[in-house]
């Protein structure tokens, strides 16, 4: 514990000192927000609709970060240690892989953490926005949507050769699922051909999830998503694990 | 696990790289409380030994016990006792001394003040400032404080002196004769002589991955005839150009 505790001090302070995750894990969902507000101010999602279009949006906000931590910031970390040598340092220690996974995962959980921490109140107070759902079922599925985006990050980090391919696979993870899967253009003004084949990232399963959460709306087929992100989480981890290279 | 006689013993190491035999059943035995000396010319194998008696490279025959255990197999209970220098180190961009200090010092059950260590090495007044912005001799010095921090009872050494000035040398060997003192075994690879001269026991001679000559410092003038070590160094390591 003493171990994890004083790793995740140093990593982190690492983190923020490097600024990539301070801009695009807590000042881009926030950026987001604004427009949004500004944008859609407190108008309804649809005519007649009893929550406001922000209110709809928030979950898609809230995972801006999880997609910035798990399919930017943890692939490209983990690569660039293993390219530095620095894992090999490691290596010759007593340190165990999962340790450092588990701490560089961490770092990424508490951004997408502060980054939530922000949102709801900002939006409460400039946009009066409510939170209509259920806090335990919105917190269980972020939760989920976090592990499951933060494991194929990892995967990445850990079977890429170094930090070109990593951010390469990144990319191609990253901006798809940032700009489809509802996170920076809401699912609902998609046309409904996109929909359906953005249906099958695990994050936009997330992100429904979320909202319907939220907003307080029933579920049909909740063990769908449910499913899909708890064997996504579980497959990824599991190669990023058993497939670690130190070098 | 009780105190082994041999802290190292590495019997029929053979690595290959691309096809060409970088190693060639290389035998080596390091008695505790010793220092050992690998020694050759750039490219002899000095750094891929290391590396394959911990385990990080994989030798494709041969076996190494460090401590009497296989490092492959026992890592995290192996290398709380043991301190590694590798040639070439690398650290996070932006951390700072008294991060990377205090990053590998929690690993250990019980390490060792890496305070006072800093200030034996003489950066103790760097410990704010970036790894990145030290100078080479100043890096090289935490790299070795970075090797002692785990209290070691074996400490593997590549090219523990290179970029070190003169008095920071003799600092470094002072440091060095006084953990021998207190029981610290030490694995190192150098290229200057005076240094060899000075701390090692045995010393193992590479050539092309095979040993030319392997024994104490006086068999070695012995046995080339030569009066100065590193004139008998020269002479086993160039052997087969004279022929
Ligand atoms: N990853 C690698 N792939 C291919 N060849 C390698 C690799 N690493 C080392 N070699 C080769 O193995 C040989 C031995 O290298 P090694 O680094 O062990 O030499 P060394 O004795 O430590 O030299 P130096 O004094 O320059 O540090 C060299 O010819 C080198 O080119
Ligand atoms: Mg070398």
């Amino acid at each position: 514990m003493r171990t994890f505790t004083n790793l995740l001090k140093t990593e982190l302070k690492l983190n923020i000192r490097n600024m990539n995750m301070v801009i695009f894990a807590v000042i881009m969902p926030v950026v987001v927000l604004v427009v949004l507000g500004i944008i859609y101010q407190s108008r309804p999602a649809y005519p007649g609709a009893e929550y406001t279009f922000l209110e709809q949006s928030m979950s898609a906000v809230c995972t801006i970060s999880i997609c910035a931590g798990g399919l930017m910031g943890l692939p490209i970390v983990v690569s660039e240690y293993r390219e530095r040598k620095i894992l090999k340092r490691f290596q010759v220690t007593p340190v165990s892989p999962v340790m450092l996974l588990v701490v560089e995962f961490t770092i990424y959980v508490l951004y997408a953490l502060v980054s939530m921490v922000l949102l709801f109140p900002a939006a409460a107070c400039f946009w009066g926005v409510a939170f209509r759902g259920s806090w335990p079922a919105f917190i269980g599925s972020w939760f989920l949507t976090l592990i499951s985006t933060l494991s194929i990050g990892m995967m990445v980090g850990g079977i890429a050769k170094d930090t070109k391919i990593a951010s390469v696979i990144a990319s191609i993870l990253y901006f798809p699922m940032l700009i489809f899967s509802g996170a920076t253009v809401p699912f609902e003004v998609m046309p409904k051909m996109l929909q359906k084949i953005v249906g099958l990232f695990p994050l936009t399963q997330g992100i429904q999830l979320m909202k319907a959460a939220s907003l307080g709306l029933a579920v049909d087929n909740l063990w769908l998503p449910v499913a899909v992100m708890g064997a996504v989480a579980i497959v990824c981890t599991g190669i990023a694990v058993k497939c670690f290279q130190w070098e | 696990m009780g105190k082994a006689k041999e802290a190292i013993r590495v019997s029929g190491l053979t690595k290959i790289y691309n096809g060409k035999k970088v190693l060639d059943g290389l035998n080596l035995s390091v008695k505790n409380g010793t220092v050992f000396g690998l020694l050759g010319a750039n490219g002899a194998g000095k750094s891929t030994t290391i590396e394959c008696i911990l385990g990080t490279r994989r030798a494709e025959q041969g076996t190494a016990l460090v401590l009497g255990r296989d490092p492959g197999k026992e890592r995290r209970a192996l290398f709380q006792k043991v301190g590694v220098q590798f040639q070439e180190g690398d650290y996070q961009p932006e951390i700072k001394v008294s991060e990377i200090c205090e990053e590998i010092a929690c690993l250990y059950d019980s390490p060792s003040d890496w305070r006072e260590l800093c200030e034996r090495f003489g950066i103790g007044d760097k410990l704010k400032n970036a790894v990145k912005s030290l100078s080479g001799g100043e890096r090289q010095r935490l790299f070795i404080v970075l090797a002692l921090i785990p209290a070691p009872e074996l400490v593997f050494l590549d090219e523990l002196t290179t970029g070190l000035d003169a008095k920071a040398r003799r600092t470094v060997w002072k440091i060095l004769e006084d953990l021998k003192a207190q029981g610290l075994t030490i694995f190192l690879t150098s290229h200057f002589m005076d240094e060899v001269e000075a701390l090692c026991d045995e010393v193992c001679i590479l050539k092309k991955g095979k040993t030319v000559f392997y024994g104490t410092i006086e068999q070695a003038k012995e046995q080339s005839g030569c009066e100065k070590f590193e004139d008998a160094y020269l002479k086993f390591s160039d052997e087969e150009a004279d022929a």
